[in-house]
């Protein structure tokens, strides 16, 4: 066999595993979206409608709006109000994100340059990441009932920042040990303080691998659901919880509208993936500073 | 202006002994290079000067100011790194002015000094680049930018040179050069490269094991080694470093080598008897056309260089024994394999002892 045409089929069976690894993971979301738009007749027809027709927006009216007219065949009053989940979900998502990543940025430094924590310590931290949270949920249900943080979206995103602190002092550590010492120090003699050097030298550097731990902390906080479960009960509803729901109703099983309520828990996060896509493929990859 | 002391200064990393009762002067505007192998001491040093070690023990005074307890920010000095340090984040002008706008100076006055810095290492084209587009030499003149913009009292260059190419590092020496001479300042100079030592310092401090082994100007410290390490370390090619022992015979001190014996001038007459290290320079060493050198060796190699030849000769050691004759003429003349007839300067025998340690002045 000549080596170009060992090159060729190379080329060919790797394109075909990735190409069926592909459809594995696109599938669902395909699914998904084709489902959101398929009248309800079609929801569970044999064999399967791989194409909704015709598409409809009315599971997206019921689902979103409460609009009554476009649910042809079910009577479906939305009790939960999406768009309040929406706006729960935006803000303790965000709020917590951003704490974990700041105030992770910030011990992360002090782990990297002053040693603030060894590596047991270091490890101790991630450890805490591998309770399972079923476990801490009902001692921690206890103590929020008593600190009055049950049912609120502080005490979501109190347990959130906590939860989700491991990763964002893990990620970030790994992209400020890649920020050689030299940078800084020039900084500092040059007559910079500090904390000068690290917001205006350390943290632009790191600006990639801040992003894309932000948006690998606010899919974990965006998606959690046993712990919004059982806190939020019903004044701090998130999405995931929202779309619990839909799964078992005095209807039936409503997937339509339950696909129409994924679609919209699932495009922010893309959308928030699309824009920083460029800081993503360099915050991933790592060794961004040119030594 | 600044004259820079350290007394008995020490540091040590656990149980790793990095420098060791360091005493020195450095006088304001002088040139000192800090030379030696890796791992002798001499970044430590000069890292503690800047004030990004903390001295184990001992002083360090700025102008007769113990600034051991002042931030590195507050003690007037400029560093340069060996890895240029720029900041990747920002062109090469905000590098530059990073400095001054630290020190609140006002833009306008930023963007005039800047620009006359830049003119002064010939960068000025580079100012909107940022450090990724820069080359090798152009980002160290970039970091020295940075650093004289701020005006320091000292600069500190940390193997600047090191991670540059031997025709730029060339280059940059004389631009360092040429910048002590219009600038007037202190500068400290680390590097292991002993040929970028000799060239730049006014005084060259060797060092060895966290010590200082020998301080003078570079003259006195090619031509006057206080140890076989410092005989050794310096000059291209090395010293020609010859075990044997010496012997008495008759009144007269002879150095006794495993393929050659040599009379020892007058001066080295008392030379304890022993085993120790006959040295000399390969320019010191020359080539008798006739039969009448002092010693005759094998020639192994020939080497021309163009302006010099260099003739590598078997001493019976693993080191060849090294002359340097000008012009091609050797090169024609000899060949590989033929018995060389040679003389040694006896004005310029070095020998050292079984410590290491030089045996007598050479220059009586």
């Amino acid at each position: 066999m000549t080596k170009s045409r060992r090159r060729r089929i190379t080329t060919v069976v790797r394109y075909a595993v990735l190409g069926a690894w592909a459809i594995v993971v696109f599938f669902p979301i395909y699914w998904m979206i084709s489902t959101s738009f398929k009248p309800d007749t079609q929801w569970f027809a044999w064999p399967p409608v791989y194409f909704p027709s015709p598409p409809t927006f009315s599971n997206y009216m019921n689902v979103w709006f409460g609009v009554q007219e476009y649910a042809e065949t079910q009577y479906i009053q939305s009790l939960q109000k999406p768009l309040i989940a929406l706006r729960n979900s935006l803000v303790i998502a965000f709020t917590s994100t951003l704490m974990a990543v700041t105030f992770g940025a910030v011990l992360a430094y002090g782990v990297s340059r002053y040693r603030i924590l060894s590596e047991v310590r270091m490890f101790q931290l991630l450890m805490l990441r591998m309770i399972p949270p079923i476990v801490v949920v009902a001692p921690l249900s206890l103590y929020y009932s008593a600190l009055g943080l049950l049912d609120s979206m502080f005490g979501l995103i109190v347990i959130y920042f906590l939860t989700s602190l491991p990763y964002a002092v893990w990620m970030t550590k790994s992209f400020i040990d890649e920020v050689p010492r030299e940078i800084e120090q020039a900084a500092e003699i040059l007559g910079a303080s500090r904390w000068r050097t690290v917001f205006e030298i350390v943290l632009p550097l790191i600006r990639s691998g801040l992003v894309a731990t932000f948006l690998f902390i606010l899919i974990l906080t965006w998606s959690e659901y046993l712990l919004a479960f059982i806190i939020g009960k019903t004044q701090a509803v998130t999405l995931p919880v929202e779309l619990s729901k839909y799964q078992g109703t005095s209807e039936g099983r409503v997937y339509g509208r339950q696909a129409a309520l994924a679609v919209g828990i699932t495009i922010p996060l893309m959308i928030v993936g699309l824009f920083i896509r460029k800081h993503l493929a360099r915050g991933f990859s790592f060794g961004m500073v040119r030594r | 202006m600044a004259r820079i002391e350290l007394t008995g200064l020490h540091k040590s990393f656990g149980s790793v002994i990095a420098v060791k009762g360091l005493d020195l002067a450095i006088e304001d505007g002088e040139f000192v290079v800090l030379v030696g192998p890796s791992g002798c001491g001499k970044t430590t040093t000069l890292r503690m000067i800047a004030g990004f070690e903390d001295p184990t023990a001992g002083e360090i005074r700025i102008d007769g100011r113990v600034v051991n307890d002042l931030e590195p920010r507050d003690r007037g000095l400029g560093m340069v790194f060996q890895t240029h340090a720029l900041f990747p984040h920002k062109t090469v002008a905000q590098n530059i002015e990073f400095g001054l706008r630290m020190k609140s100076v006002p833009p306008q006055e930023r963007k005039r000094r800047v620009r006359e810095v830049a003119e002064m290492v010939r960068i000025g084209h580079l100012l909107d680049k940022m450090p990724s587009q820069c080359s090798g030499g152009e980002s160290q003149r970039v970091a020295l930018a940075r650093t004289l913009v701020t005006n320091p009292s000292t600069f500190l260059l940390d193997e600047p040179l090191s991670s540059l190419d031997a025709k730029l590092r060339r280059e940059l020496r004389a631009e360092c050069d040429r910048l002590h001479q219009e600038l007037k300042r202190t500068f400290i100079f680390v590097t292991h490269d002993q040929e970028e030592a000799m060239t730049l310092a006014d005084r060259i401090v060797v060092m060895r094991e966290g010590e200082i082994e020998q301080i003078g100007s570079p003259m006195e410290i090619y031509g006057n080694p206080v140890s076989y390490f410092v005989a050794d370390f310096f000059g291209s090619p090395s010293m020609n470093l010859v075990s044997g022992e010496i012997v008495h015979e008759a009144g007269a001190a002879r150095f006794r080598a495993a393929t050659f014996e040599v009379p020892l001038p007058e001066r080295l007459r008392d030379a304890p008897r022993g085993r120790a290290t006959l040295g000399t320079r390969p320019e010191h060493v020359r080539v008798r056309s006739s039969d009448e050198g002092a010693i005759k060796l094998p020639l192994r190699l020939v080497e021309p260089l163009g302006k010099d030849t260099l003739l590598y000769f078997d001493d019976g050691s693993e080191r060849a024994f090294v002359a340097v004759t000008e012009g091609f003429a050797m090169a024609e003349e000899l060949e590989a394999g033929a018995r060389v007839s040679l003389d040694l300067d006896p004005r310029r025998l070095y020998l050292f002892g079984a410590d290491g340690r030089r045996i007598a002045a050479v220059h009586s």
